[in-house]
């Protein structure tokens, strides 16, 4: 083969558009990877599970070829015409939707699928207007809903039988446990334990089923979708640091969902990452400055505090600044570079993990086949790049003032110090021990970066505004330069 | 009067021939002999030139099957896959019951054409599929192997060559679906009978990965005669692209059901008059000329021959040879819901298309039988017909418009009829039909 061969890749032409395409590439793909103006619907395939060929829906036609083939399982082959549009395809597509609706229940106005449901969305732009079907629609003899699991709900009346859930826990989780009840027309969703549904990522199942047939408990009911904005995100729940959206309104986050990333999470997260936005949205979480006076911590204001904590700062001989693991590397730098310079003590900079005995990204190791790890915190590795090292609580002591910079999932540290006080994301029962509590942002608060366990480093954005009266980093630090009486030795990177 | 040519049901009345000693004294394996001495190419291209075609339904050309077994497949490190060859004795099409047949009486027939195919394809495993229903044929096999391996015929080094086949029986669970090829391999894997999507045909991947070649019982059962007696006397029967006889399995208002061997090509009038004609003397209404799932001819088209072309040409198809007789007697509107019935039971489901298709068209059909239908009802039938044929992945779901369309076709005063009375015109008044499954569509 010459290079030029090696270079020229195989070509077909898509509704009369030429396009590349990969060897091995079926025809959804080739047209996924053209982005063809028009996406050919699908229910059955999604990219992260193995081909079904089984809804009928992504028939397209081929020319030669004296049927439909499905694009999803057809081999994309070097000069192949394929027409997406043609009067034969929207003719069978239509059929597909007369042959799907009949016995669908068409409760969109109480199914939480409604605004992202493709077979909504595939109804209006290629159902029939009307439906000869007359006989009674398929009704599920047990209640409308029951129980997959704690996590997922399942209405079997809305269920297409696309099966992509049942190829999920074959393929993806590889526990096996939903599969189809029954044959044909009968055929039934349900789990394949009497306890239901155990692995830890559910709620992908949820993402993936393209009706409103499984549902996930902890969204379901919460929000109308066509009322969220999507966000981009990073989970911060393990060092895997998977790629989301994060969908908020008003403020407040409503449900993270996976975003494809192929090097970090592909199309999943877990549940608990899923799940875990809830953190930074409890009523326990402390969001004004909080100072104490005689012997119990009170409410004060920004004013008051960081006077007072840059006098404590003058007065101390030995500060250690301990910097979570959770901490964005831009927050990490700025204080490890800036609070020194109020000071004239003597400041060691450490950095505190202590999610399951985790100290350093040595100690962490991966929870499952798929993403979970050990280290519950998101940027261990970016604190680590920093040259921060982790604090030996046994070795490194004799300080007379603390603060532990954290921001919600890095653990509480053993006592640090006479005097300590916390900066970043607390919650109320966690802040008995510290003298003050400077509120930070989380990181659905701010932007930034993590560099996560595979030395993916991803920046992440402001999905809403901090709540209360949290503030930066740059915030704080800008606040102390202000009141502070002798000038800022050095000017830091200007980010957070 | 029809030739009556008997290739391979010519000893049924021998006692014990399903006995190896019987099958032996009369002359079987005597073609395992010969084809072990014949190259697999010559034995390839003798069944080519007897225009046999595959006896399970599709009517495929069976050496061109064999023929696109890849010589000598190996996985990606360089070792040889191993090649099995499957014989589908599901036998599952409503009217056809030839293959049971075959198993009960010459079992050792079926064994020896596996033998030799599997010489000719170089196949180092055979499974055969057979039904669930078929206890007492699976035991017949089951013998029939064990006599078979004693002998030296199968196990290690056939016939003391230095090649090596065996046998194994594994038994369906009773789902129509599993006599589709690739849902067959799925099933006998151990997974969920559901057909498989092609490409990749069972001659490239196939039964636990390997190349497969999976042929009807009776088809295998044909090779010993072509193999014996040559390729030009089974050629010489039937015609050019179709050659030797069929087992046809008469069934219905006939005086003489059972199965009858008789040229492939066989005039279907002759074929009824053969077998006693109506039953009583009734007149003949229509045929359903090949298993359930060939579209039904009327009285006035019966006067066509049977073989695979010839029906195609009629509309209609040869399929499992599995012919039924209804006369004048019969309601139409019946036969036809009940037909629907039975693929609404039988769909696998994994096609949106032939899930809720089937499905509807037995509650509709039903509801006219009932006389709920109405002259909107008769018009939609063609609309979800042209939604389910050749959509899916497998022909079960253009196998469901087959009796769907001809009979609302051909009988659409029939079926207005029903319409008009609002009842079964064949009924007495307030009769209930005892199929009456869709009362309710709670499940
Ligand atoms: C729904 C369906 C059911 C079938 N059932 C049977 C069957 O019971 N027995 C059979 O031999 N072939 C059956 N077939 C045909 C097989 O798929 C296949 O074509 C056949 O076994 C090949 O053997 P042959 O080439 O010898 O005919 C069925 C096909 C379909 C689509
Ligand atoms: S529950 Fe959802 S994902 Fe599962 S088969 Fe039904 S429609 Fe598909
Ligand atoms: S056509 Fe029907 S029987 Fe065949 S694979 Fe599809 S759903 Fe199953
Ligand atoms: S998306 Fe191709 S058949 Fe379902």
């Amino acid at each position: 083969m010459t290079t030029s061969e090696a270079l020229t890749k195989p070509k077909m032409t898509i509704d009369g558009q030429v396009v590349e395409f990969e060897p091995g590439d079926t025809i959804m793909r080739a047209a996924e990877r053209a982005r063809v103006d028009k996406t050919i619907p699908r229910f059955c395939y999604h990219p992260g599970l193995p081909v079904a060929g089984t809804c009928r829906m992504c028939a397209v036609e081929v020319e030669k070829a004296p049927k439909l083939m499905t694009a999803c399982s057809t081999p994309a082959a070097d000069g192949m015409v394929v027409l997406t549009q043609s009067d034969r395809v929207r003719k069978s597509r239509s059929g597909v939707m007369e042959m799907l609706l009949a016995n669908h229940p068409l409760d969109c106005p109480v199914c939480d699928q409604a605004g992202e449901c493709s077979l909504q969305d595939y109804s209006y732009e290629y159902g029939p207007s009307k439906s000869e079907f007359k006989e009674d629609k398929r009704v599920w003899k047990e209640a409308t809903t029951k129980a997959l699991s704690e996590r997922l709900t399942l209405n079997m009346n809305r269920c297409i039988h696309c099966e992509r859930c049942v190829r999920f826990t074959e393929d993806v989780t590889k526990t096996n446990e939903l599969l189809m009840d029954n044959r044909g027309w009968h055929k039934e969703l349900t789990t394949a334990l009497d306890e239901g549904m155990f692995n830890e990522y559910q709620g992908n199942v949820a993402d993936i089923c393209p009706v409103g047939a499984i549902t996930f408990n902890d969204f379901r009911f919460q929000k109308r979708v066509w009322f969220l904005k999507e966000k981009v995100g990073i989970c911060d729940g393990c060092a895997k640091g998977c790629s989301i959206y994060a969908d908020e309104e008003k403020g407040t986050v409503h449900r993270y969902r996976a975003r494809f990333n192929a090097e970090v999470n592909k199309h999943w997260i877990c549940d608990e990452g899923r799940m875990s936005f809830h953190r930074y949205q409890n009523a326990e979480r402390v969001i004004h400055p909080l100072l104490s006076a005689s012997g119990s911590l009170n409410a004060t204001t920004w004013e008051t505090v960081v006077p007072w904590l840059l006098s404590e700062m003058k007065k101390a001989r030995r500060i250690l600044l301990l910097i979570g693991t959770d901490a964005s590397s831009e927050e990490a730098a700025t204080i490890a570079q800036m609070l020194p310079s109020f000071s004239s003590a003597d400041f060691v900079v450490r950095s505190w993990n202590g999610t399951n005995g985790v100290q350093s990204s040595v100690d962490d190791a991966a929870l499952d086949h798929l993403l979970r790890r050990r280290d519950h915190t998101s940027n261990t590795r970016g604190i680590e790049s920093l040259g921060i090292k982790p604090w030996n609580s046994a070795t490194e002591q004799n300080f007379d003032l603390a603060i532990y910079f954290r921001c919600g999932r890095a653990t509480l540290p053993p006592v640090m110090a006479q005097k300590e006080i916390a900066w970043g994301v607390f919650d109320l029962p966690e802040i008995q021990r510290f003298a003050a509590v400077l509120p930070g942002l989380s990181t659905l608060e701010k932007f930034g970066t993590y560099t996560n366990c595979d030395q993916v480093t991803q920046s992440f954005e402001i999905v809403v505004k901090g709540p209360g009266g949290t503030a930066s980093v740059r915030k704080v630090l800008d606040g102390m330069k202000l009141k502070s009486s002798t000038p800022v030795r050095e000017v830091v990177r200007d980010t957070i | 009067m029809v030739q009556v040519e008997k290739l391979l049901t010519q000893h049924n009345d021998v006692e014990g021939s399903h006995t190896i000693d019987v099958y032996r004294s009369l002359g079987g394996y005597k073609a395992l002999e010969k084809a072990l001495a014949m190259t697999p190419e010559s034995i390839v291209d003798e069944v080519k030139k007897s225009n046999l075609r595959g006896r399970g339904g599709a009517g495929f050309p069976t050496g061109m099957k064999w023929s696109f077994m890849p010589k000598a497949p190996t996985f990606p490190d360089g070792r040889p896959k191993p090649k099995y060859l499957v014989c589908n004795a599901d036998e599952g099409e409503p009217g056809t019951f030839k293959d049971r047949l075959l198993m009960t009486k010459h079992p050792h027939m079926l064994i020896e054409g596996m033998i030799v195919a599997a010489h000719a394809i170089g196949a180092s495993r055979g499974f055969i599929y057979i039904r669930g229903e078929f206890v007492f044929e699976t035991k017949r096999v089951e013998d029939a192997i064990v006599e078979a391996r004693k002998m030296g015929l199968l196990g290690t080094k056939v016939s003391g060559t230095d090649w090596s086949f065996d046998l194994v029986v594994y038994r369906g669970a009773g789902a129509y679906i599993c006599g589709e090829e690739t849902a067959l391999l799925n099933s006998l894997e151990g997974k969920r009978g559901e057909p498989r999507l092609k490409p990749p045909f069972p001659a490239m991947v196939g039964a636990f990965g390997m190349p497969t070649c999976v042929n009807n019982v009776e088809t295998f059962c044909a090779v010993p005669t072509i193999i014996n007696d040559g390729a030009a006397k089974f050629a010489s029967v039937g015609t050019e692209r179709s050659g030797g006889t069929r087992l046809f399995c008469v069934s219905g208002e006939i005086e003489k059901p059972g199965v009858y061997e008789l040229p492939i090509n066989v005039n279907l009038n002759d074929l009824i008059a053969h077998c006693g004609g109506v039953l009583g003397g009734k007149k003949l209404k229509a045929v359903i000329p090949g298993g359930a799932s060939a579209p039904m001819l009327s009285a006035a088209e019966t006067d066509v021959a049977m073989d695979f072309d010839s029906l195609a040409k009629a509309g209609t198809m040869a399929g499992s040879g599995g012919v039924i007789v209804i006369s004048e007697d019969t309601c139409i509107v019946e036969v036809a819901a009940r037909l629907l019935k039975f693929y609404e039971h039988e769909s696998c489901g994994q096609c949106s298309q032939c899930r809720e298709g089937s499905h509807w068209l037995a509650r509709m059909f039903h509801r006219i039988e009932i006389g709920q239908g109405t002259e909107a009802d008769l018009n939609a039938i063609a609309g979800i017909c042209s939604n389910m044929a050749g959509q899916t992945i497998c022909a079960f779901s253009d196998a469901v418009t087959g009796p769907a369309l001809s009979s609302v076709r051909k009988f659409r005063h029939e079926f207005e009829e029903h319409v008009r009375l609002k009842r079964c015109p064949c009924k007495p008044e307030g009769h209930v039909p005892k199929h009456d499954h869709h009362a309710s569509a709670t499940l």
